[in-house]
This record gives C-alpha cells, sequence and structure tokens, in this order.
C-alpha cells in the first residue's frame, strides 16, 4: 500500500501499465454488451429493430419502457418487497453465519469436523422440493415475506467461506481476550468481527445478491401478487418471448421494455457495490483494534 | 451460538432429507413420500437414466463441460482480484470492478441475446465482420465445434468480476507489515504476489476448488438449456437437461431425485477425497 | 470499526423505507379507484344465468391457478369484480407466467393438500397421473350441474379428458389453426415473381430472395425461408401428404405415423434440397421464442411459418412499418405438392387449456356448487361475454346479437383470456376482438390441414418419449441438412423402434386411438 516514495519508478511504471491495459480489456469486455442492454432500454424498439437489432450509442432516446414499467406494473410495489426481504433477510443471514462460523473456526470446538461435515453435506444432498414446501407450509410461512428470507437463512458455502476467514485469525488475540475474561460472545462483536470487515461485507453481498435476485421461493411460497419481489415480475417479462404463443390478445412485450426491466431490476443492487469496494481494500492493521 | 444456525439447518435442511427416499420409491401424492411403495426393484429410476440410449453421452457432456468449466474457469477471478489488487489508481479500479460485476446480474436469456447480437450467423456483429473481410460467417451457435468453447467462454465473462470478490476480501486480510518488510528487502511486484498474495489467499483457492469439485456434476443447467438446440445436442445435452426434457412427459419427482442423489453422490466421494489432499497441504474444509 | 455502525444506520434506514414503501403500497391497494364499477349495466343476478343456485348472499372463497400473464392487480381487476358480485364469491387467481414454475407450484400442492379450488392441468400426461392417483374429481356424475359448460365446450371435446368412461376435467372449447406461411409482397413484386403455388416454386422463390437482393441495398444479406425448428416446412411436408415427423392421424381411413408413409422421405428430400440451396436461414434450428419473427420483422427474411397474431397485430404491424414502410406480408395458402396441399397438421386432440376440480372439494359441497357456478356462468351468454370481451356499456356494446368493441376494449379488456375457463367461441371471438386482422383469421382457419391425433395419446409406461423424440428430431433434421444419407432411412426408423422402445409406443398408441375410435 502507498507505495508511491519508492525508488524502483520505471519498473512499478511498466507494471502499472500492464495491470492497467488489461484491466481496461477487461473492463471493456463488460462494458459493451451492458452499454447495449442499456441503450435497448432507451431506443424505440422500431429503431433497435430497423438497425438489425443492434444499437450501442442510442440516437433517438426514450423513456417510454421505464414509465411504463413504473407506471402500469407492480414494479414500485414489488420493489419495496424486495428490499424488505434484502435488508432484513441479508442482516438476519450475517449475524446468524457469523455465529455459526465463529464456534466452527475455532479447532478446540468439540465435534468441529463432524458440525463441518454435516454442513458440506447439505451443499450436495437436499430433500427436494416437497418436503421443503410441507415444512415451511407446517410454520405458517405460506404467503408471507418470511417465506422468501427463513428457508434459506444460512448458506452453507458463505458459512464455510466465513469460518475459513476467521481461521486466519490469530490464536493469541483469542487467548489474550480469554485471558482477560471476555465471554465468547464478546470476542466475537469486538475482536472477530471488527478484524474481518471485508469478509462480512463481501458474504453480506452475496447474501443481499441472493435475496435481490430471489424468485423461486416466492414463485413456491407466495401466491399473493402483492408479495411478489421485483425478480418474478422482471421473469415474467422476459419469460413471454421465451414461450409459444400462448393467446393471440397477449401482449409481447418489446425487447425494449425487457431490457429496461433488467435494468430496473439489477441497478439498486449494482450501486451498492462501489461503496462496500473501500472496505474490501483497507488491510486490517492488527494494532488498530488493540486501542 | 451455533444454536440458531444449528436449529436453522435441523428444520429446512435436515428434517426434508427424508425426501430422498422417493428416489426409490413410486411416489403417490395421497401416501405422500414416506407412504407411497418402494420402486419395483428399488432401483428402478436410477436404471431408467442408466439404461438411456443417450446416458453415455449425457455422462460425458456433463463431465466434459464441467471441467472445462472449473479448467478455465477458476483462474480468471484469480487473475482478476491479483490485477485490481495491484492497480494503483482508485476510480480506475473501482470502475472496471463495478463493471465486471454487473454481467452476474444478467440471466441466461438476456445473455443469450447478447450472444446472438454478436455471434448469429446472418445477422451477428462478429460474423459481419467476417464478411466483409471476405471470410465465411461461421455458425457459432449451431456447430458441434464451437459450442462448448461458447459455453465456457460465456461463463468466464459472466462470472469474472463476481467470482474476484471473494479473493479481494482474502487479499485485503493479509497482514500490510509482510509487504512492508519484502518492500524494506527490495522485493519485485511479481515477487511478492507470488510470496505473499497468492500464499494469502491459498485457503481460500483450495475451498472453492474442493466445494467446486462437489458440484462436479452441475454443467449448468440454466445456460445451457437457453443456447442449446438441436443441433448441438451431442455436444450440449448434459443430465439436468435430459432430466428436464424427460419431466416434461411425466411427474418426475423420483427420476429427478434419482439423478440428483447419483449426482450428490459422486460430488461427495470427490469433497472427501480432495478434502484429504487437500489436509495433506494443512488446508482443507475440515 | 469506525465504519460499521454507519452501516448499520444506512441499513435501518432502508429498511424502514422499505417497511414504508410496501405499506404504501398495500394502501393504495385498499382504496381501490373502482372506476368501472359504476358505469353500464351490471352482469345480471346469477339466476338467469344457467346456474341453479340463486341462494344465499355467503361470499365463497375460490382459489384458482393456471398459466398465464399480464392479470392486473386485484383492485384493478374489474372481471373478477364483475364475476364475484354475480357469483358471490371471492375470486383469487394466480397466474404463473412459465410453465415450469406452474408445475412445480401444482405439484407441491397437490403433495402437500394445500389444493386450489379448480386449476388448469398443464398436459395429458399430468392428467393421466392425477386420475391414476385419484387426486381429481369424477365429473361424470355431476354433468347435469355442469350442462352450461358442457354444452359450451361440446360433449364431444369430454373425449380429451376422460378415463375409462368418466370425465375428469373441463377441456377449453376448440383452438383454430393461426399459422401459414408469409411471405414479403413488395419482395416478389420488385422481383417481378408470382406468389409461388407449388413446392418448386417456393423454393425458387426462397433462392430468388437470397440471390436477387430483395431489398435492394445491393448487399447479399437476406434470407428466402425462416421459421421456428423443422416446423418451418411444415407446408412442405403437408404437399408430400405427410405430418411432421412423428404425428399420427387418419390416412384414408386408416390410423397412420408420418415417419413410416413413403412421403416422408421424399419430403426430407426436397428439404434437403432447400436447405443445399442457401435459401434457409441458417439458424433455422436454434430460432426460438420469436426469433425468427424478429428476423421477418427486421427485413432479413422473406417467408416465415407464423401464426397470424405475431405478423399482423397492430403493435407488429407498426414495427414493420417503422422498419420499412414498404414492407407488405401477405399469407400464402400452401403450395402444392405430389402429396396434395396442406398447410401442415393440426391436432385435433389438443385443447388449449384442460381444467379440473380437486377430488378432495367432494366434501365441500358448497364450494364445489360455486366452482360449477362459475364454470357454468362463464359458458353462458352474460358470463361468456364478460370473460370474452369485458364489461357491457363499458368495453362493448350489444347491438341485436352483434358485439360491437369500443376503444377501451383493447386497451382495458386484454387479460379477459386469464378468465376463459372453458375456453370462447374461437372464430368469433377472434373476429371482434382483431377486427382489423379478421381476414388473416379467417384465411389461416381454413386452409386444408392434416387432422393429427397426437393430443389424444398418452405414453406407455417404460418408453421415454424425451428420448425418442430427440432421436427423432436429431436424425430428421440430419437427413434434412444432408449430414446423414435417405438411404439409412430404414437403419434410422430401426434404431428407433428397438433402441428408443418406439415400437412399443406406437402399438400403444394405434390401440389407444382405436379405442377411442379412430381407424378401425
Amino acid at each position: 500500500m502507498g507505495g508511491r516514495h519508492m525508488v524502483r519508478g520505471t519498473e512499478e511504471r511498466v507494471f502499472q501499465i500492464v495491470v492497467a491495459a488489461v484491466l481496461s480489456l477487461c473492463g471493456l469486455a463488460a462494458l459493451f454488451p451492458l452499454l447495449y442492454v442499456l441503450s435497448v432500454s432507451l431506443t424505440p424498439f422500431s429503431e433497435v429493430l430497423r438497425n438489425g437489432g443492434f444499437i450501442l450509442i442510442p440516437r433517438s432516446i426514450t423513456f417510454d419502457a421505464y414509465r411504463k414499467l413504473l407506471t402500469e406494473s407492480n414494479v414500485p410495489q414489488a420493489f419495496g418487497v424486495t428490499a424488505f426481504i434484502t435488508v432484513v433477510g441479508t442482516l438476519l443471514n450475517l449475524a446468524v453465519t457469523s455465529l455459526m462460523a465463529y464456534p466452527l473456526s475455532r479447532k478446540q470446538l468439540p465435534g468441529r469436523n463432524l458440525f463441518l461435515m454435516l454442513i458440506v453435506f447439505t451443499l450436495l444432498f437436499s430433500g427436494g422440493i416437497i418436503p421443503t414446501y410441507l415444512v415451511v407450509k407446517s410454520l405458517g410461512l405460506l404467503d408471507s415475506v418470511w417465506s422468501m428470507i427463513l428457508p434459506n437463512m444460512v448458506w452453507s458455502f458463505n458459512v464455510l467461506i466465513m469460518k475459513s476467514f476467521y481461521e486466519t485469525l490469530p490464536e493469541e488475540l483469542f487467548e489474550s481476550a480469554r485471558m482477560d475474561g471476555a465471554k465468547e460472545f464478546r470476542i466475537l462483536a469486538r475482536i472477530v468481527l471488527p478484524l474481518s470487515v471485508p469478509v462480512t461485507l463481501t458474504i453480506g453481498l452475496f447474501y443481499a445478491v441472493g435475496h435481490w435476485n430471489e424468485f423461486f421461493q416466492a414463485i413456491m411460497y407466495v401466491t399473493d401478487r402483492e408479495l411478489f419481489p421485483l425478480q418474478v415480475i422482471v421473469r415474467e417479462i422476459l419469460i413471454q418471448t421465451q414461450q409459444p404463443l400462448e393467446n393471440a390478445e397477449n401482449m409481447t412485450p418489446t425487447e425494449t421494455l425487457q431490457m429496461a426491466s433488467v435494468i430496473l431490476a439489477s441497478l439498486p443492487i449494482i450501486v451498492v457495490y462501489p461503496f462496500l469496494q473501500k472496505h474490501f481494500t483497507k488491510g486490517m492493521l492488527l494494532g488498530s483494534v488493540k486501542g | 451460538m451455533l444454536l440458531p444456525g444449528a436449529l436453522y439447518f435441523i428444520v429446512f435442511r435436515y428434517f426434508p432429507m427424508y425426501g430422498v427416499v422417493i428416489a426409490f420409491k413410486d411416489y403417490s401424492f395421497n401416501d405422500g413420500i414416506l407412504g407411497s411403495y418402494w420402486a419395483d426393484p428399488w432401483n428402478k429410476h436410477f436404471l431408467t437414466f442408466i439404461h438411456s440410449p443417450y446416458f453415455g453421452q449425457l455422462l460425458t457432456n456433463t463431465l466434459l463441460i464441467s471441467v472445462y468449466k472449473l479448467l478455465f474457469g477458476m483462474l480468471p477471478p484469480i487473475l482478476m482480484a491479483l490485477l485490481l489488487n495491484e492497480c494503483r489508481i482508485r476510480w480506475f479500479k473501482s470502475l472496471v470492478q463495478t463493471l465486471t460485476y454487473m454481467p452476474h446480474f444478467l440471466s441466461w436469456v438476456i445473455i443469450y441475446g447478447i450472444v446472438l447480437a454478436l455471434l448469429s450467423q446472418n445477422s451477428g456483429l462478429v460474423n459481419h465482420w467476417i464478411e466483409e473481410a471476405g471470410g465465411q460467417s461461421i455458425p457459432f451457435l449451431t456447430s458441434t465445434t464451437y459450442f462448448r468453447s461458447l459455453l465456457v467462454s460465456s461463463e468466464i465473462w459472466q462470472n469474472l468480476g463476481w467470482g474476484a470478490i471473494i479473493y479481494l476480501a482474502a487479499m485485503a486480510g493479509i497482514d500490510p507489515t509482510l509487504y512492508e518488510a519484502a518492500r524494506v528487502d527490495g522485493a519485485s511486484r511479481l515477487r511478492m504476489i507470488w510470496h505473499i498474495t497468492l500464499p494469502g489467499i491459498r485457503s481460500v483457492i483450495v475451498m472453492l476448488l474442493i466445494l467446486r469439485l462437489g458440484h462436479m456434476l452441475d454443467a449448468g443447467f440454466e445456460q445451457i438449456y437457453i443456447m442449446y438446440n438441436i443441433q448441438v445436442y451431442p455436444v450440449a445435452d448434459i443430465l439436468d437437461t435430459w432430466v428436464f426434457r424427460t419431466g416434461l412427459q411425466q411427474l418426475n419427482f423420483s427420476l429427478a431425485s434419482a439423478v440428483g442423489l447419483f449426482k450428490a453422490a459422486i460430488g461427495l466421494v470427490l469433497v472427501l477425497v480432495s478434502n484429504r489432499i487437500a489436509k495433506r497441504w494443512g488446508e482443507g474444509i475440515w | 470499526m469506525i465504519r460499521t455502525p454507519r452501516m448499520f444506520r444506512l441499513m435501518a434506514v432502508m429498511l424502514l423505507a422499505s417497511g414504508l414503501t410496501t405499506a404504501c403500497g398495500s394502501n393504495e391497494g385498499d382504496s381501490s379507484d373502482a372506476p368501472a364499477s359504476g358505469s353500464g349495466p351490471s352482469p345480471s343476478a346469477p339466476s338467469d344465468s344457467a346456474s341453479p343456485s340463486a341462494d344465499s348472499g355467503k361470499v365463497v372463497k375460490l382459489d384458482i391457478i393456471e398459466t398465464g400473464n399480464n392479470l392486473p392487480p386485484p383492485d384493478k381487476d374489474f372481471i373478477k369484480r364483475e364475476l364475484d358480485k354475480a357469483l358471490h364469491t371471492d375470486i383469487s387467481l394466480t397466474v404463473y407466467a412459465s410453465g415450469d414454475d406452474y408445475k412445480n407450484q401444482l405439484n407441491v400442492r397437490m403433495a402437500s393438500g394445500n389444493f386450489p379450488d379448480l386449476f388448469m392441468v398443464p398436459d395429458r400426461s399430468t392428467l393421466k397421473q392425477y386420475v391414476q392417483q385419484g387426486l381429481l374429481l369424477d365429473l361424470s356424475p355431476y354433468k347435469d350441474q355442469l350442462k352450461a359448460a358442457v354444452d359450451f365446450v361440446g360433449e364431444d371435446s369430454l373425449k380429451k379428458t376422460s378415463f375409462d368412461g368418466k370425465v375428469y376435467a373441463i377441456p377449453k372449447a376448440p383452438n383454430i389453426p393461426y399459422n401459414t406461411y408469409w411471405i414479403r409482397k413488395d419482395w416478389l413484386d420488385k422481383l417481378g415473381l408470382q406468389p409461388p403455388q407449388t413446392i418448386d416454386e417456393l423454393l425458387s422463390t426462397a433462392v430468388a430472395f437470397t440471390e436477387q437482393d430483395p431489398d435492394g441495398n445491393g448487399k447479399k444479406d437476406t434470407i428466402g425461408l425462416t421459421g421456428s425448428k423443422l416446423s418451418a416446412f411444415a407446408p412442405v411436408f403437408g404437399a408430400f401428404g405427410v405430418g411432421n415427423p412423428g404425428d399420427f392421424y387418419l390416412s384414408g381411413g386408416k390410423l397412420m405415423n408420418s415417419l413410416y408413409e413413403p412421403g416422408m422421405k421424399d419430403a426430407l428430400a426436397f428439404i434437403n434440397k432447400m436447405i443445399a440451396s442457401g435459401s434457409v436461414d441458417p439458424e433455422l434450428m436454434a430460432n426460438t421464442g420469436l426469433q425468427h419473427q424478429e428476423k421477418a420483422i427486421k427485413g432479413q427474411a422473406g417467408i416465415v411459418w407464423i401464426d397470424w397474431p405475431n405478423l399482423s397485430k397492430d403493435q407488429f404491424t407498426e414495427q414493420i412499418e417503422k422498419v420499412n414502410p414498404n414492407a407488405e406480408w401477405i399469407q400464402l395458402a400452401p403450395p402444392k405438392g405430389p402429396g396434395g396441399q396442406n398447410d401442415g397438421s393440426f391436432d385435433i386432440g389438443g385443447s388449449p387449456g384442460i381444467y379440473a376440480i380437486p377430488k378432495a372439494l367432494e366434501k365441500n359441497e358448497e364450494k364445489l356448487r360455486k366452482v360449477f357456478d362459475l364454470l357454468n356462468y362463464v359458458s353462458t351468454k352474460d358470463g361468456s361475454n364478460l370473460v370474452q370481451f369485458g364489461v357491457q356499456g363499458r368495453h362493448f356494446n350489444l347491438e341485436g346479437d352483434k358485439v360491437v368493441p369500443t376503444d377501451l376494449m383493447a386497451q382495458e379488456a386484454g387479460f379477459t383470456w386469464l378468465y376463459q375457463f372453458t375456453g370462447r367461441p374461437e372464430k368469433s371471438y377472434l373476429q371482434v376482438k382483431f377486427e382489423k386482422q379478421a381476414s388473416f383469421i379467417d384465411f389461416a382457419d381454413k386452409q386444408p390441414r392434416i387432422q393429427t391425433l397426437n393430443g389424444f395419446l398418452m405414453t406407455p409406461d417404460g418408453y421415454n418419449a424425451a428420448d425418442a423424440n430427440r432421436y427423432i428430431e436429431e436424425e430428421t433434421v440430419k437427413f434434412a441438412y444432408g449430414k446423414r444419407p435417405l438411404s439409412e432411412y430404414d437403419a434410422f426408423l430401426s434404431t428407433l423402434e428397438t433402441s428408443m422402445n418406439y415400437k412399443s409406443f406406437l402399438d400403444s398408441a394405434f390401440q389407444q386411438l382405436k379405442e377411442l375410435g379412430y381407424g378401425n
């Protein structure tokens, strides 16, 4: 970090140029298709067709598709639902996941390997949709927002990741804390979590994106349209062009509308990311927590 | 501390686990999973797919596509993370990081639309260029030659930035004093990457690799289902797409469950073996 | 560490905000604006519909699920409102855009005993499974109570949903065919050609469209024929007197499978000739969804096999015109060939939808009666008009017996089909809803077609239709693309019969059809 004062300037400069060049290529590779999605969402569809279907820079801009989505559909309502399950769900996820990951990261936990194996096992094996539906039903969760949060409260994958990050924390920290008489909860809250901001945010992001993209549980457990999250609506729009004509009077959504729905449905979660990024790069100085 | 999580796993993961027995039963709605009759013979549903004339092809395709995705897909996000980690221009780093993260939010339907716009034989941009340059247009989508490459590369593209996130988080956890010390010793950038950064994220790499091996027989149903067509079936049809098509004809709980069990059992073996190997180097999940 | 509290505060704010959003949303929902409720005569009381129960005013909740899309929220759903008013019900309809999602949902509900009161059965195989497992109510004893609905769909249609002489579901009233070849009239004119009348002319026209720059842009960037998969050649198969590969039908009073007709080989040989000429969309087999339609609208292809809505509805004619004001699409009668003239095939065993009632409802007489009332109501004049056209006085007016649409019909009543549980009188319905397209509807309906019977068939145990269908499609495509010589056609059939178990399916299929009175 901050190696400005370094003497070997040329080598550093060459290195930086190479890095920047490769990154630019990657960025461009990602940018072009996205630009296409954005441009199509802003261009009247007949214009898109006239251009043979490919547009990178829109020549005539229309916000019709967005207006239509925001006023004539359930999108605003669904946005609320999605925001709720994302925020509440992620907070719950993080709480439970770190509570699990911390003890599992301690080698002295009795039966640790068994627990870990049991967790890995659920990554591979599952009971299938019927028994899971029966559980959700018997808990009285059908047709409630919680049916989109609780059944996926902990992802095995995320527990394992978090646990492996916690493992890298030096054991001495915990020993000295215990010596000072700190309880395990206190150690988790005061030592482990502050030292693990990058991974907590990363796992939080994984969960949040998972919730944001949630549609399967909604479709399975929710029949009340008022509770449908955003992705169910987007899926409804996207899927219509994939299926054979169901009914003559059905209005097929144009590609402009499809792309607009994609943009609307992913932009909010995308803009969260840049805000998280700076926390990833902060190298955690062990000394900083001691004070 | 483990209690809330354990409760979750018991209620939502382990309790429904009895459902796997339908792989060995003839499912009846009225009798429920436990009450349904045992299939006769017990492995009837397993035989259904093992006896399919396409079984060999399905398994080969599944494994090949999965292995390709693992071989070619594992490294790019790591490299991406390394590059981002080395990049000193803040805004640029943030920009690239965000840009490459975005494709993750495009569903395969949309990505296929983009692929068509680029690679379609009559209207795709790439074929347009090829023809302008006097070449022959290339049937990217309908030729068995290109299809798997298309699957692998589009997945790498989609996953590049997203996959890098976890490594970036791991890099953020590396003790900066190590770099300071190396710098004092006059180590070059590349040496620091090799001796500090990579070892620092080794355990994450190993763990992801082990978990990935557990899903060896998942070659990416949604992607393939959306992108394939009859002309590329011989190289693209996988276990999951087959189960899906077969299931369209009949209620498929038992068959789907049998195939799922088959996949998971192989995955379990791979996880156990690879974890044991990893342990020799002091890594591994448990 | 200093950062974390701020993060939490931020999240708390977001949480609050989201809570507020949802709250506002539902408030809006409650204060329904009810624009249409006052206007127009309300649909008559249930007594003068065919329903026998002009009983108490107790509101019964009905839970209905099906596939579909674009259902408005309940407060804007005027069909629900009118039906509820007429029948004293509280109908809760849930629609699923994806057929797979729907199947999952239906299955878990069946498995958990959380039965809907009325639901769409995705296909005949599912129907069979549900029947075998005793999940569906046998409707035969209730035929009298369902008289209006049965009359509406036609007693004969019940064949499609009967097992061992018992009726387990109501199929929607039958469809009419929509598909034809469409061709660019302006391209024909430009090249001085007449609409092709034979398959040879079809081929030469397609070649001309590819080679002779019909759009006059100086580039060889057009294709002759497009469509979705092998079905793009349906009229070509028809011209050889055969159905699409694998179709069952009566040919000269005898039950036939198209693969076993001599005409099939000739048809494949001709298709091979078309493909070899380079005038067919090279990505024909990869065209899914509406990709072929898009190619047509973009002006890339001059002939397309497609249904009339997707090329002649206002939404699309507008697009066509914007892309090229001179573009003019016309329908093409099926080209003649050695086996006659058939615009592909049309499945008379198919139904646009099948609706069943769970057996569990047997015990809940009140609900059952309401479901019957609903089915009858949407099958008799007032109710049928409602679910076809919308609210009388707002979306349409009656002049004698003639339905005259208002402007609002096109704007607001696009979703009413979701409530057509027994279907609709297809042709007259379409002629009203699509006045401008009336001639296209009529044209498509009138073309001669091979009447196939596939819809009546169920697959026997031990036969994996997915494998066999893949093999049939894969190999016919190889024949068509010249990747496998037609001299191997018999080898193909014998592999199909043995490895793919097609023989057992053939035997079972002929047996089933004979039992239904087809062939002898």
